[in-house]
């Protein structure tokens, strides 16, 4: 384990590909600075996001989820981005009830033209999870399969 | 309401409009029940009504094959509707035989005011709001609401919305709910470090029977999660991350189908407040989307439809 003084927080992003994804690219392709606390994994909607996953990422010891996905009325697949709002929503909500730090569990709406958007969001989710500190829900530094979870 | 119940049984089974009752019939043990599945005309007569019916029978109808004629309380007449909305049941395949249900006596409780085992009980009896307890020839009266149980004591509709065939009175919907929430009201008042704490050690002591699951009305998936290998997302050994993430799930499962029936928390063999769990899940989503279970079988199951405008501002 690192030393508490230089902690950075962990943040895994599930990024549309129809959007989200393609905003973080222009983030980059325009030079905008944002924290490098942020792992990328490319979904094809934010409705295929299950709330197992969400729950799986904080059990492996990421100290937050970032959900993204297109602006309401704009998904690629007309709904999916409705039906992740509702799922994160009771997520969210049922993993405050149960202590869950609310902080943990971020969603946004980010289009493929909203680069600095993107950057935007992650640079506050990293603040906000440097300010309630780090994940220790699942008090294992080591994964289910027994391997140490990667820095 | 028995003689009743076992007329409208026997005639269902004659004239051939179903082929199984799902009912309750007198236990093995002192004032329990147990659910008798039958086709046989005869057998009819076994069928009871008293307040020891816990049993959700919703349960069965995915697994029966053909028309059933079931007995349902409130909260299991919402758990079939609920069936019938998710199109697991055909609404023409079932006959409801609705009970106005005043609630159920929960043993426990029982056994926590008189300090005696069940089995040393002579007679449990109710009269109107009142219970009758007899044990070493001695009689006791306590009020209704110390006895039934928490789920109960919330009660939103203790007469079946749905049904084919009533048996009795309509009762009416209990008004003080104050005492079903207790439990999760004191939850509440803790802050989150100590309430995933108290999650933790609760769920630390399960054992993974899947009792909740698989009583579960709700849970009707032909492969659970849990089971699932390709990914494994849960580990089959009883440890409490596991199980709390098995707990999550299956509330998020069931969110939206949950009718609070209580029959996940009666069945745990290890006494896990388990309806704390799914009480929240069920108000967190009449609190967000406006929805109660099984209320109207012709709306939308919950996770399949959605408003345009919802739930947003936690989203940037």
């Amino acid at each position: 384990m690192k030393q508490e003084s230089e902690w950075e927080p962990r943040l895994l992003g599930f990024l549309c590909k129809w959007c989200s994804y393609a905003g973080a690219d222009l983030a980059g392709t325009s030079r905008k600075k944002y924290p490098a606390n942020i792992r990328i994994i490319k979904v094809p909607c934010s409705g295929r996001i299950d709330p197992l996953f969400i729950l799986k990422a904080l059990r492996l010891g990421f100290d937050g989820v970032l959900v993204s996905g297109c602006h309401p009325g704009e998904c690629h697949y007309q709904t999916g981005n409705y039906r992740a709002r509702r799922r994160i929503a009771l997520t969210k909500k049922f993993l405050e009830y149960m202590g869950v730090e609310p902080t943990r569990i971020q969603a946004s709406w980010v289009s493929a033209s909203e680069g600095g958007k993107f950057a935007e969001v992650v640079t506050e989710v990293t603040n906000e999870l440097k300010e309630i500190g780090p994940n220790r829900l699942f008090d294992e530094e080591r994964d289910i399969y027994g391997t140490k979870i990667a820095p | 309401m028995e003689q009743k119940l076992r007329r409208e049984a026997k005639a269902l089974l004659e004239q051939g409009q179903v082929d199984y009752i799902v009912g309750f019939e007198p236990g093995s043990l002192k004032f329990t029940t147990t659910p008798l599945i039958t086709r046989d005309k005869e057998e009819v007569d076994r069928l009871v009504i008293n307040p020891f019916i816990v049993n959700n029978l919703a349960n069965f109808l995915t697994e029966l094959k053909g028309r059933v004629g079931i007995i349902a309380k409130g909260c299991d007449s919402r758990s079939i509707v609920s069936l019938i909305q998710d199109n697991k049941v055909a609404r023409e395949d079932v006959v409801i035989l609705g009970i106005p249900c005043p609630g159920i006596i929960d043993l426990s409780k029982v056994e926590e005011l008189i300090g005696k085992d069940r089995d040393e009980l002579e007679a449990i009896s109710r009269e109107g709001d009142k219970v009758v307890i007899t044990a070493d020839g001695k009689t006791s009266e306590f009020s209704i609401t110390e006895v039934l149980f928490d789920n109960c004591l919330g009660c939103e509709l203790p007469t079946p919305q749905e049904y084919d065939i009533l048996l009795g009175e309509p009762t009416l919907p209990v008004t003080d709910r104050s005492a079903s929430q207790a439990k999760i009201e004191q939850l509440k008042g803790m802050p989150p470090q100590p309430r995933w704490e108290f999650w933790s050690n609760e769920l630390s002591r399960c054992i993974r029977c899947y009792a909740c699951r698989n009583v579960c009305p709700a849970c009707f998936c032909q492969r659970c999660f849990v089971e699932e290998t390709e990914p494994q997302w849960l580990m089959p050994v009883p440890r409490w991350q596991d199980n709390l993430m098995f707990q999550v799930i299956r509330n998020i499962h069931v969110a939206g189908r949950c009718t609070d029936c209580g029959e996940c928390e009666r069945a745990c063999p290890v006494n896990i407040p388990l309806r704390s769990l799914t009480k929240e899940m069920y108000d967190i989503v009449g609190e967000l989307f406006h929805f109660k279970a099984g209320m109207d079988k012709d709306t939308a199951p919950l996770m399949t439809h959605y408003e345009q405008e919802e739930a947003e501002d936690f989203i940037r």
